[in-house]
């Protein structure tokens, strides 16, 4: 088999995984290393050199999630990367899985640099949507997660695939160091627009404190999302009873009699 | 609470509605992004029921979609729960005017944080980690049956649990605020829900965002590091400037696009001049 065609399928089987998993399932499985390896692996014609790889790929990638934000490596192109660089190469199974971590560290980095680009088109989508043509909404929205988020990362990898994965990290070298430290931060910074939209919805004088409590358990005590979520919701449980019992009082003193039944029909 | 009545209540339209909806809820990440994160997903999945509840009603139908398109961040199984609740809600908003438009935003944002931090422990560390070391187990043995057992376990899963949270989030929603607002207390519950949304952006703003600031002033022993300073202040100060910020300009008018570009702009320029 030639590097072109490797390479050709290497970029197609990504392609569609990515398509699949996660836009249109949402399961974050397909893409891992143990699926996405035995996918590559079945489509080059060695399935058991797949099925192998993605066992020890996934090992390796197993503690590496998406939780709370940033994602170190890619494990999604470092899988079909090793499976189609060894079977290309008649390589040992061992250094292909050698160069999956520093492979999905290098696409991971891709990918954030691509991050506040995506972001950029937040406000088309908003027009979109309440423009009264959803089925614009749809279709771009399928066209862009389909087709243009998954190009720059499918060209990479065929080129990485056909030429070497070595004038990747070269071609990587090759940007100033601040253009990707300035993505980075803006990708990291950029979380904070959307939150402030949410918040602005929900701000009011009686509950703002509140931001701030939120904010401090969470970064001083390093309190989980739902050691938090318990906290509040006491207070805000609190809250709602005292609220009720104002309520109750309310309206026991314009109709006794009403009031009675309306307690005893909550809850 | 009286006995809740699961999908047995549901009319045929709403069977209809909630079916589409639980498909389209596979679209979780679609067009994911750093500002809004799953905002065009969750309006995919809530599209049949606002074209059902404002079949006639243009205004509402804008609104609705608008309100949808706010940030909005969970686990993908989480996200059916919320979205069938989110539908239940809508239909209330429209056919009694019982819920305001800000009581849905509110309980929503309540919703996200801490469903996000139980299913994605759940999912992450418990479901797929028992999954994986099954299917690494027999696929390093070069047994192909690990790959579809793992899908199984892993994949399909998620999308059983789907179809019920999806339905479990419409019926709970609507039984539950028929009896709040049965009792007139749904203003103290929009109170309620804004208190506990409102600590989960400040959890958000603690967590997630960041102002990766390496600014250092002269050099050598006379040196200050900028952040280290602001740090001993207040620890995360920078995160809630940048919030509260621009959650300022959010409420003088201006718009995302121009706050997405200098969020931006602020990055490279920031790093060009080593700040960042």
């Amino acid at each position: 088999m030639s590097a072109i065609t490797a390479a050709v399928i290497g970029a197609l089987a990504y392609w569609i995984i990515y398509d699949l998993d996660p836009y249109l399932l949402s399961w974050q499985c397909l893409n891992r290393p143990l699926v996405a390896a035995a996918i590559t692996g079945l489509l080059l014609g060695k399935p058991v050199t797949g099925i192998v790889m993605g066992a020890s790929i996934e090992a390796i990638f197993m503690g590496i999630s998406a939780i709370g934000g940033s994602i170190p490596a890619d494990g999604l192109s470092a899988a079909i990367i090793a499976v189609t660089y060894t079977v290309l190469t008649g390589a040992d199974v061992k250094t292909g899985i050698a160069l999956a971590l520093p492979i999905g560290t290098v696409m991971q980095s891709i990918n954030n640099l691509l991050l506040p680009v995506w972001a950029m088109l937040v406000p088309h989508w908003e027009k979109l949507a309440v423009s009264g043509n959803i089925k614009k909404f749809n279709f771009q929205n399928f066209f862009v997660s389909l087709v243009v988020t998954p190009l720059p990362s499918v060209i990479i990898l065929f080129f990485s695939l056909a030429y070497g994965v070595k004038g990747l990290q070269d071609l990587l070298n090759m940007l100033p160091a601040f253009v990707m430290t300035g993505f980075n931060a803006a990708a990291g910074m950029m979380v904070a627009v959307g939150l402030a939209i949410l918040a602005s919805m929900i701000w009011s004088k009686n509950v703002a404190p509140f931001f701030f409590v939120g904010f401090i358990l969470a970064k001083v005590l390093k309190l989980t999302s739902l050691e938090v979520a318990v906290l509040g919701a006491a207070i805000a449980l609190t809250m709602f009873w005292t609220d009720k019992q104002i309520v109750d009082l309310k309206n026991s003193m314009a109709a006794p009699k009403k009031a009675k039944a309306e307690e005893e029909d909550f809850f | 609470m009286g006995k809740l009545q699961l999908t047995s209540k549901l009319d045929k339209d709403e069977k209809k509605v909630l079916k589409s909806m639980f498909w389209r809820s596979h679209w979780t990440f679609i067009s994911f992004n750093m500002a809004k994160m799953e905002a065009n997903g969750l309006t995919m999945t809530m599209e049949p029921a606002i074209e059902a509840i404002y079949r006639d009603d243009e205004k509402g139908k804008k609104e609705a979609y608008a309100r949808h398109q706010n940030f909005f961040n969970t686990h993908a199984v989480a996200f059916s729960f919320i979205a069938g609740l989110a539908a239940a809600l809508e239909k209330e908003h429209k056919e009694k005017g019982s819920v305001t438009g800000q009581t849905i935003d509110s309980i929503k944002v309540a919703l996200m944080g801490p469903t996000a931090g139980m299913f994605d422990s759940l999912f992450f560390n418990c479901l797929r980690i028992i999954a994986a070391g099954i299917a690494i187990g027999l696929c390093s043995t070069g047994n192909w049956l690990g790959v579809p057992i793992f899908i199984l376990l892993y994949g399909v899963t998620q999308s059983i649990l789907k179809y019920i949270f999806i339905n479990l989030g419409y019926t709970l929603g609507t039984s539950f605020i028929d009896k709040v607002f049965n009792s007139g207390l749904i203003q103290s519950m929009t109170k309620a829900a804004s208190v506990l949304g409102l600590m989960m952006v400040g959890f958000m703003a603690a967590t997630q965002v960041s102002v990766p600031l390496k600014w250092v002033i002269g050099s050598g022993k006379a040196s200050v590091d900028i952040n280290k300073m602001l740090e001993s202040i207040f620890p995360g100060i920078l995160s809630i400037v940048l919030v509260l910020v621009l959650m300022h300009l959010v409420k003088k008018g201006h718009r995302p696009a121009q706050l997405i570009i200098a969020v931006f702009i602020l990055g490279i320029v920031g790093a060009f001049f080593h700040i960042f």
